[in-house]
């Protein structure tokens, strides 16, 4: 058998599956995106501001509202740009919030996730008040749902994301630094202002292309749960940013396909299940860190004192 | 307007402003025990309680559901611990794992069972306020929206649950270390803290969904601590402004044709931007004001003193001497106003300092080689290096502080450049002479 | 790095605020030879403060600080640093060879992993303190002494001509210790200078050539045992600061005198 005639063959099967070209292409998308997510919320978890991807998801609300009443349009292109720039300038107002107000940094980062998604919700809730051609469907984006991604959708998706992962691998061994010991870091002459806001603008951007697979609301577990989970397999940095990456990847696809299986079922939801699954396994399973390892450990360590 | 419409506006803003009220008055214990993102994790992860509570027979804002909520709020907080104490991590990772996991649960439950539950995947994130007003009970002849009801009955609760254990709560909230050494029973006022939280979380949800419940819960009390100080204070603040956002925002979604859970937020957060620029210490504006003040005193008083030292330098402190120039604009405003105030007179390009003036100026001096004396003596410092510092110092130290230095020095006793210390104004000894 | 007749490091009526309140007042501070230095106060004396606004990790206010007569960013390279153990989560993914190895970086600059060349200088390092053979232990695993002597052979990997270590013998047993101190008195031998901020004053009479005594402000500096008298330390560790608290609430609080 021929390499043509056996991919003709798969073709045929895949499509038998109901597996089209285009859902392949998408689920390589949301693949991508979820391995970038694992791989840079792996650093900010090492950085330990899990939670800074939390305020500029919700932010991103009012960029896609906002885009969509600028510019008329609705291809997911235009409407990321839009939460792209209010993800960032969320942030921003973070960072404000922090330096020139008396208010503490967890009740600041309280109010930009409340305020900012408030404010996307009144304007998501004007356009589908008025009925505006073309608004209907911009909720997808609160819990996630792949059902309208073009392939070429999900080829830029992956493009970006695959473009974060390399950011990530050229700046590596800066973003470890400043993550272990930024006093040393500074000291020895690293920017460490100019690489945290670096990570920041990372954290914006997955944040972003994690909406359609899971939604504002929810995208945040895309960056914080693998990590989490790919912590508990190893003392290897190196280890566990690539395992980050695959539960993020398996996290994602995973959330996607099952949500498939029913129509109308937002994505997000399953895509954290799913993620919250491994991570689960890992707390419990994992060899030294796990649960049952520590149990066991400790029984031995009972018995051995004995000897 | 129909009176129709008008009772279902007022029906709708009473039960935002309710429902506003007992989120700002939780809020505020959970801003000032930094657990701001702790209620934002409990608004997210009641939702499976809830969707339990109602597929267990319960209706929305029945006992069943706050049940349920209250249970899923122990659980995420359970859990968040667990993870620590088994695998050492972090608080907010651990949070940020609990709570989206339990409210993805929550989302799919509801799309599982929606026939049997009646819940709204809309309601969980925009929340069913203006459907309130629609579904109402018969009450001694008046027909009141059920949310309302619910929302009253959640106040009650929220508002006298923290009545009873205020002042615990407070202590807690201030020093837990100190309170539990007190015999203050920490850990059950925590969680009677997330118990109360939960039950007011589930009343927002309603109202406004999970996410914004947020706002509601932080926003007032963090724009009352930006306005006012003492605890109880904070607490009538948050509560004032929760309600008033609550109004407003119910108005300005009507009128602007949008969600009224997003306006009500919109509008909080308008309230704690006020707050921030214009509150009367702390707020920006106050900030640059006294910023300002402290630029123009410095600027005078540096132009006071150089003119009496040029005086000093002269042979005689009283005398004319020819007008310095100002180093910057600030001190030539400062030289115009100086004069225009009687302090300093000027006539064909000399100055001469008025009684007033030189007073002022002798201040500045004596606090000047106060300071100097007081560095040389206890600091190790070379006498030229005394200048600098004393520069901005002489502008901060405070009679008392004077008189403490002057206590330690010995009679007529001259700063480290020989010069003699000009004594306090008003002191009987007047006026010093020159050296 | 001596650029003619200029000290060292050079502190210049350094004065150091944390928001608005000052925290050092006013230090002088000239440091002329290679020697072992010891920075010792009270307490919240300001101590790893002074060193900190050294490595410009703290805002300076008024003032500079100088090394052979250059600011810092000039000569980032050849000022090595050993912060205090607390300030790091020993619970990071990374073993002992990652974080000697992050004393290469400054070195290898942006886009270069370490090489052969950094790897051999970083297990020499190890060897000097006396790790060689916990490389690939994970940091978490290592006691008190240990870590500590792993931040040191960091800062040794780092080849500079300047030390700055932060309270280094806090919390570590004896042993490590006088290994740690043995380290230091051959660096300083080899003619580095080496500014220790240190805790125990017996044991600073003992190892140190020059001492500074800190308490808010620098109340005396020089060799050992002119400086450490009965006087100075009276006036260190029981001495007038309240008016220097009172005055530092005052500038704190914007000018507001009364």
């Amino acid at each position: 058998m021929t390499l043509a005639t056996f991919g003709q063959s798969a073709l045929i099967a895949m499509a038998g599956l109901g597996l089209t070209h285009n859902t392949l292409v998408v689920l390589g998308g949301v693949a991508a995106v979820g391995c970038g997510a694992g791989v840079v919320g792996s650093l900010t978890l090492l950085r330990k501001r899990p939670l800074v991807g939390d305020a500029a998801a919700h932010a991103t609300l009012v960029g896609v509202a906002g885009a969509f009443l600028a510019t008329g349009r609705r291809d997911l292109p235009t409407l990321l740009a839009g939460a792209a720039v209010s993800a960032v300038a969320g942030l921003l107002v973070l960072v404000l919030l922090r330096r020139f107000t008396r208010t503490r940094e967890d009740a600041a980062t309280a109010i930009v996730i409340g305020v900012s998604f408030g404010l996307g919700l009144a304007l998501l809730g004007g356009i589908t008040a008025r009925g505006m051609p073309g608004g209907g469907g911009l909720e997808r984006f609160l819990l996630g749902q792949t059902a309208a991604l073009t392939a070429r959708d999900a080829a830029l998706l992956a493009a970006i994301s695959l473009l974060a992962i390399v950011v990530v691998m050229a700046v590596l061994k800066e973003l470890l630094l400043v993550a272990f010991d930024p006093a040393f870091a500074a000291a020895t002459g690293w920017p460490v202002g100019l690489l945290d806001a670096g990570l920041m603008v990372l954290i914006a951007v997955m944040v972003v292309i994690g909406l359609p697979a899971a939604g504002a609301v929810l995208v945040t577990a895309l960056v914080v749960i693998p990590p989490v989970a790919a912590r508990q397999w190893t003392e290897r940095v190196g280890v566990m940013l690539v395992l980050a990456g695959l539960f993020g990847l398996v996290a994602a696809v995973g959330g996607v396909a099952v949500s498939s299986l029913r129509s109308g079922l937002a994505t997000g939801p399953l895509v954290v299940l799913v993620a919250a699954a491994i991570c689960l396994a890992s707390v419990v399973i994992a060899p030294r860190r796990g649960l049952l390892a520590r149990r066991l450990r400790s029984r031995f360590d009972v018995g051995g004192d004995r000897s | 307007m129909s009176s129709e419409a008008f009772a279902l506006h007022a029906w709708s803003m009473l039960t935002a402003a309710v429902v506003s009220a007992s989120c700002g008055l939780v809020g505020t214990l959970l801003v000032v025990r930094r657990m701001s993102l702790l209620g934002d994790a409990i608004a997210h992860a009641v939702l499976p309680g809830i969707v339990v509570g109602v597929l267990a027979g319960g209706r929305l804002g029945g006992p069943l559901v706050l049940v349920g909520a209250v249970v899923a709020a122990l659980l995420t907080i359970g859990l968040t611990r667990g993870l620590r104490a088994a695998v050492g991590l972090a608080e907010d990772a651990g949070s940020g794992v609990v709570f989206t996991t339990l409210f993805a649960a929550g989302v799919v439950m509801i799309s599982l069972f929606a026939s049997r539950v009646d819940l709204d995947p809309e309601c969980v994130l925009f929340g069913i306020l203006e459907l309130a007003a629609f579904d109402v009970v018969s009450v001694g002849g008046l027909e009141v929206p059920r949310a309302l009801l619910t929302a009253t009955a959640v106040l009650a609760i929220v508002a006298s649950g923290l009545a009873a254990t205020w002042q615990l709560q407070i202590a807690t909230a201030f020093d837990q270390e100190a309170a539990a050494a007190a015999g203050i029973p920490v850990a059950a006022v925590t969680t009677g803290l997330l118990a109360l939280t939960a039950v007011a979380t589930v009343a927002g949800f309603e109202a406004v969904g999970a996410v914004l419940v947020v706002a509601m819960l932080v926003v007032p009390a963090a724009t009352a601590e930006l306005l006012v100080h003492r605890m109880h204070q904070v607490a009538l603040v948050a509560v004032t402004v929760a309600v008033v956002a609550a109004g407003l925002g119910w108005l300005a979604a009507w009128r602007w044709n949008t969600s009224a859970a997003g306006m009500i937020t919109v509008v909080l957060g308008g309230f704690y931007a006020a707050a921030v620029v214009l509150a009367p210490a702390d707020g920006l504006l106050a900030r640059l004001v006294r910023k300002l003040a402290l630029d123009w005193r410095v600027a005078r008083e540096d132009w006071l003193a150089r003119i009496w030292r040029a005086g000093e330098l002269a042979g005689a402190a009283g005398e004319s001497v020819p007008r310095p120039r100002p180093r910057t604009g600030l001190e030539r405003a400062a030289a115009v106003w100086l004069r225009l105030t009687g302090r300093v007179n000027r006539s064909a390009g000399k100055v001469r300092l008025s009684k007033d003036g030189a007073r002022e100026a002798e201040t500045v001096v004596r606090s000047h080689r106060l300071w100097e004396t007081w560095l040389g003596r206890h600091a190790d410092l070379p006498a030229d290096h005394l200048h600098p510092p004393a520069e901005w110092v002489e502008h901060h130290l405070g009679q008392a502080m004077r008189e403490r230095i002057e206590a330690e020095l010995a009679e007529g006793e001259a700063d480290p450049h020989g010069r003699e210390i000009p004594p306090e104004a008003g002191r009987p000894d007047g006026p010093p002479s020159v050296v | 790095m001596n650029a003619g007749q200029q000290p060292l490091v050079e502190f210049h009526d350094v004065t150091v605020a944390y928001g608005r309140r000052p925290v050092l007042w006013n230090i002088d501070l000239a440091i002329a030879e290679p020697c072992l230095f010891g920075v010792i106060g009270p307490n919240g004396a300001g101590k790893s403060t002074l060193l900190k606004a050294a490595l410009g990790l703290v805002p300076v206010v008024g003032g500079f600080v100088r090394f052979g007569g250059l600011p810092l960013r000039q000569v980032r390279g050849r000022v090595g640093y050993v912060p205090q153990r607390e300030s790091v989560d020993w619970d990071f993914p990374v073993n002992v060879m990652d974080v000697v190895l992050m004393g290469t970086y400054g070195r290898l600059g942006w886009l270069r992993w370490p090489g052969r060349r950094e790897r051999a200088v970083a297990a020499e390092c190890l060897e000097r303190v006396g790790l060689a053979d916990l490389a690939h232990r994970q940091i978490g695993r290592l006691s008190g002494g240990q870590q500590q002597r792993v931040f040191l052979a960091r800062a040794l990997a780092q080849e500079a001509d300047i030390y700055l270590l932060d309270e280094p013998m806090a919390g570590v047993d004896v042993r490590s210790q006088e290994q740690i101190f043995g380290v230091l008195a051959a660096l300083r031998d080899a003619g580095r200078l080496v500014i220790v901020v240190h805790h125990d004053l017996r044991t600073a009479a003992e190892w140190f050539d020059q001492v500074a005594l800190i308490d808010r402000r620098l109340v005396a500096a020089g060799p050992t045992a002119a400086v450490l008298t009965t006087d100075n330390l009276q006036k260190t560790y029981a001495g007038e600061i309240e008016l220097l608290e009172q005055l530092g609430q005052a500038v704190a609080d914007r000018g507001r005198t009364e």
